[in-house]
């Protein structure tokens, strides 16, 4: 922690280097082999016309007869569309509702004072141990015989329009905001609720896209839940779907390929446009 | 706060109530005492997921050790690094179901796998990986693994990035190599990280459901080769409407998370301690 300046590489050798960096993309590169081919490989299947192999020895990756009679097939069987569009509102309407519920109860727990606070905060921070698929039981049963909305988008969307661990992550943010811009405002006698929404929120807002971050790829990917919901077709998300998908087109390999890749593609593209956003996201539930 | 306690609190104490009654969600839940328990003590099944899910857990060092070791990698600034960090992250953002699909096609009897082991003659003829039970773990967990690299990857990086570079000068001065360099200075550095990712992969390995569900199917595999807790609870409260039975499965799953949290608890405050 002394000094600053630069020290001198023990070992200089240019050619050292460019051999260590060889090595170092070689192992890069295998790791992303082995990442990447299973799409690679469902990618190179859904293109391949009926007279490509899909099992050969040796295996054919590149189809002799590229086609996109697959994709047209699945598309004109199932409703993919709906799948994307429902799986797009419960995602965006479930990120929606929680940043201003999670940020709303964030507040009282990171910048008010009131009696059992911590208590109550303990206690929501023990339910992290409770495993999701036993809340599953009840919330079944709420769904058929409370709320009668089994089998709705709604269903979907409902149970997860707040999260602990959300109210967590941004209690935590809140609780970096230095106290004197809160004191200032509290003795301008401003409202609990202007001082959240003006001075707290715009501060916080990295933290809230990470938030918006994680909510959309947990509800997105989620399959669990809706699959014990959504049994109409054109109510199913994409996951819930993809497994429809896979039940219909047993043996037809190449279906079930081009139903995966049109699923797969558009995340991917979502993902990369915001990779930076991403990472920030990761490091930013530590 | 509303949301929270009708979807997370009630359904604690639903569950515990239920467990103590006959109940198939249609007609009222009847009273059984502790007979749920009883059974669940006595049956094979049970203890075979118990088994399978505690089996799972040998995914959690594994994922810690590759994910470090990949996060060291991927943290150097070499052209093109962001690129691959990407392609490792694909399989994180894919969903399971589809990364499921996936799998499957390669490891079909008629998939790719048995082609390419037939190509290099390494068998003689096709493994039916996905029908053998021996298989059916170790496969779901290489593919937990494989789905978790990237993630755990992200985390460990973000770690790395904020140990202080001095560290690292200081650790050259004093004559470690590059391996040393990372056993002395990036391994402890990620101590917060790696608790982190202990609680969190142990959590998600015992409750593991997707894997198994998508590639074996609801069965769980070839004589419940694949049966976990959770694919177990899925069956019986989902599948054969013993919602009665399914909580007691529940609550055991809670004592077993229950249990792991607070030896993960001690385990930190006493390194908190030690310092």
């Amino acid at each position: 922690m002394t000094s600053s300046t630069p020290l001198p590489r023990k070992s200089g050798g240019k050619l050292r280097r460019i051999a260590g960096n060889t090595f170092l993309y070689a192992i890069l590169t295998l790791v992303a082999i082995i990442t990447a081919f299973p799409f690679v490989w469902v990618l190179a299947t859904s293109l391949k016309g009926p007279t490509d192999a899909i099992y050969s020895v040796p295996p054919q990756l590149i189809p002799h007869q590229p086609t996109l009679d697959n994709y047209r097939r699945v598309w004109d069987q199932l409703p993919i569309a709906s799948f994307f569009l429902n799986s797009i509102v419960v995602s965006v309407i479930t990120v929606a509702v929680n940043l201003l519920f999670t940020s709303l109860a964030a507040y009282p727990f990171a910048k008010m004072n009131f009696r059992g606070r911590d208590a109550i905060f303990f206690l929501l921070l023990a339910t992290f141990v409770v495993p999701p698929q036993l809340t599953q039981i009840p919330s079944f049963v709420m769904a058929v015989n409370v709320f009668r909305y089994y089998d709705t988008l709604f269903a979907v969307i409902f149970p997860s329009l707040a999260t602990v661990f959300n109210i967590f992550l941004l209690r935590q943010a809140f609780k970096a905001v230095p106290n004197d811009l809160i004191d200032a405002a509290r003795i301008d006698s401003t409202g609990e609720l202007r001082i959240w929404w003006s001075i707290l929120m715009p501060v916080v807002r990295p933290s809230l896209a990470t938030t918006a971050i994680i909510t959309f790829g947990n509800q997105w990917n989620d399959f669990f839940w809706p699959s014990l919901m959504l049994h109409t077709r054109s109510k199913m998300t994409l996951q819930v779907g993809l497994v429809a998908l896979q039940g219909m087109f047993t043996s037809d390999m190449r279906g079930i390929a081009a139903g995966v890749v049109m699923t797969v593609i558009p995340i991917i593209i979502f993902f990369l446009a915001l990779q930076r956003q991403f990472e920030r996201g990761i490091s930013g539930t530590m | 706060m509303l949301i929270i306690g009708v979807f997370v609190i009630y359904p604690i104490f639903a569950v515990v109530y239920y467990s103590f009654t006959s109940y198939d969600i249609v007609t009222p839940p009847v009273w059984v005492g502790l007979d749920n328990y009883a059974k669940l003590l006595n049956d094979q099944t049970f203890w075979q997921a118990l088994l399978h899910s505690f089996t799972y857990l040998l995914v959690v060092p594994i994922l810690i050790v590759l994910c470090i070791a990949l996060a060291i990698l991927v943290n150097r600034k070499v052209p093109g690094i962001n690129a691959f960090r990407a392609i490792y992250y694909i399989p994180v953002i894919s969903g399971s179901v589809a990364i499921g699909i996936a799998w499957r096609l390669i490891l079909d009897t008629n998939g790719l796998l048995n082609s390419l082991l037939l190509a290099m003659k390494i068998i003689n003829e096709p493994v039916q990986w996905l029908a053998e039970p021996n298989y059916t773990l170790p496969i779901a967990m290489l593919l937990t693994t494989w789905m978790g690299l990237g993630y755990y990857m992200m985390i460990f990086l973000a770690g790395l990035q904020n140990i202080p570079k001095e560290r690292y000068d200081a650790a050259q001065i004093d004559g470690c190599n590059s391996f040393q360099k990372h056993w002395y200075v990036s391994v402890p550095g990620l101590r917060p990280q790696m608790s982190f990712v202990l609680i969190i992969s142990s959590l998600a390995a015992i409750e593991v459901f997707n894997e198994v569900f998508i590639l074996f199917g609801p069965s769980g595999g070839l004589l419940n080769s694949g049966v976990t807790i959770v694919l177990y609870l899925w069956q019986q409260a989902f599948r054969l409407q013993h919602a009665g039975y399914a909580s007691a499965l529940a609550i055991a799953l809670l004592i077993i998370t229950m249990g792991f949290s607070i030896l993960n608890m001690r385990r930190i405050e006493r390194e908190e301690v030690v310092g």
